[in-house]
C-alpha cells in the first residue's frame, strides 16, 4: 500500500493546512509534545525503578503503580494527539523518515513488553508487592522498558534533525529529499 | 552578535560541537530524558504537597525519594545546556525564550528549596502548585527557542 498517497488528503485537509500555516501551531504543539512525552517516560522510569528495587521495596509496587498509571495515560493521550497533529502536517516527510519508523516500532516494543507484564509477570504480585525483590521477569521487564522508552524520546529527538519540511501541500506524495 | 558569543563561536570546542553533526541531536535528546525526571519529580513533590499522590508516605520521605533525582537530573541539564550553548551561542543568547527560561530555572530552584525547607506552612501548596507551572513553562520555552521570531515577533531579540 503506498502509505503517501493514504495520507494526502489527510495532509491536504484544514488540519494539515493550519499546522503548517499557523506560525504558533507548531511550536505549541511541539512543546506540549515534548512535555506530554517527558512525563509518560519520568512516569513510567518511577515504576521500571520500582520493578528493579530502586531505591528500595519497602513501598508496595501496586500503589506506585497505580499512582503513576493514571498519570502516565493521561500524557501519553497527550502525547498522542499532539504526535498525530505533526504527523498530519507533514505526513510525507515522516513516512520515509527512518528515525521516525524506529521510534515507532520501539513504542510498539515498549507496549508488548508492558502487556506481557501486566497479562503474566504482574499475576503473582500478592507475593512480592511489599517488602522483597521483584522476580526475574519483573526486573527484565523493568530494565526493558527503560531502555525502550529512552530510545524512544532520542529517536524522536533525531526526527527534528532528518526529516525534511515541506511546508507545501504535496502534489506528488513521492517527493524525494537528501537526508 | 557580540564579542563574546563571536567569540564563543570561533572557539575549537564550538566548531568541533558544530561539525561532528550527532552531538547535537545526541545532547538535545539527554537532555530531555532529564526533563522527564526533573519534572516527574517536581510533580510528585507538589503532589504530596497537595495530598494527591504519595499520602501513604510523610513529605520529608517522597523528599528524600525525589530530591536526589532532582538534583542530579538538574546537574546533567545544566552541562548539556552549556553544550547546547557552546555549539550555538547565536541561537541561545539571541532568543527572548532562552533568557526567560533561564529566570524561570532560577525560580524553579528557588521554589525548590523553599518548599524542601518549609513543606508545611500555609504558601506551601500555593509554592507546589507554582513549581509545577514554573516547570512546565520551562519546557515550552526551551521549545520556543527555535521558533524566537514566530512565538515573540516584534519581541523576539533577533528578530
Amino acid at each position: 500500500m503506498d502509505l503517501a498517497a493514504f495520507f494526502q488528503p489527510l495532509e491536504a485537509s484544514f488540519i494539515g493546512e493550519w499546522m503548517r500555516g499557523s506560525l504558533k501551531a507548531m511550536p505549541v504543539v511541539e512543546a506540549t509534545h515534548v512535555l506530554a512525552a517527558a512525563t509518560v517516560f519520568g512516569t513510567i522510569f518511577v515504576v521500571d525503578l520500582r520493578l528493579l528495587g530502586i531505591p528500595g521495596v519497602k513501598r508496595a509496587f501496586t500503589r506506585v503503580s497505580e499512582e503513576m498509571t493514571r498519570i502516565t495515560w493521561a500524557a501519553f493521550a497527550l502525547a498522542a494527539v499532539t504526535g498525530v497533529l505533526m504527523f498530519i502536517a507533514n505526513a510525507h516527510t515522516y513516512l520515509i523518515n527512518r528515525a521516525f519508523g524506529l521510534k515507532l516500532t520501539a513504542i510498539v516494543a515498549a507496549g508488548i513488553n508492558m502487556l506481557i507484564f501486566e497479562r503474566y509477570t504482574r499475576r503473582g504480585v500478592a507475593g512480592w508487592d511489599v517488602g522483597v525483590q521483584s522476580p526475574r521477569a519483573a526486573k527484565i521487564a523493568g530494565l526493558l522498558s527503560i531502555l525502550l522508552w529512552v530510545a524512544v524520546l532520542f529517536l524522536a529527538r533525531w526526527i527534528g534533525f532528518t526529516k525534511a519540511y515541506d511546508f507545501s501541500v504535496p502534489d506528488d506524495p513521492n517527493i524525494q529529499f537528501n537526508f | 552578535m557580540d564579542a563574546f558569543t563571536a567569540w564563543l563561536h570561533a572557539t575549537a570546542l564550538s566548531q568541533t560541537i558544530q561539525a561532528v553533526r550527532w552531538i547535537v541531536p545526541l545532547v538535545q535528546s539527554i537532555h530531555i530524558v532529564m526533563i522527564g525526571i526533573v519534572f516527574v519529580s517536581s510533580l510528585m513533590v507538589c503532589l504530596r504537597v497537595l495530598g494527591r499522590a504519595g499520602t501513604d508516605l510523610s513529605f520529608d520521605e517522597v523528599q528524600r525519594r525525589f530530591m536526589p533525582w532532582i538534583r542530579g537530573a538538574l546537574a546533567v541539564l545544566l552541562a548539556t545546556g552549556i553544550v547546547l550553548i557552546i555549539g550555538e551561542p547565536a541561537r541561545e543568547f539571541g532568543a527572548t525564550s532562552f533568557w526567560l527560561k533561564m529566570l524561570l530555572v532560577v525560580i524553579a530552584g528557588g521554589l525548590n528549596l523553599s518548599l524542601a525547607r518549609a513543606p508545611a506552612t500555609s504558601s506551601a501548596r500555593g509554592r507546589a502548585i507554582a513549581l509545577v507551572i514554573v516547570w512546565v513553562a520551562i519546557v515550552f520555552l526551551g521549545r520556543a527557542i527555535a521558533y524566537d521570531v514566530e512565538v515573540w515577533q516584534s519581541l523576539a531579540l533577533h528578530g
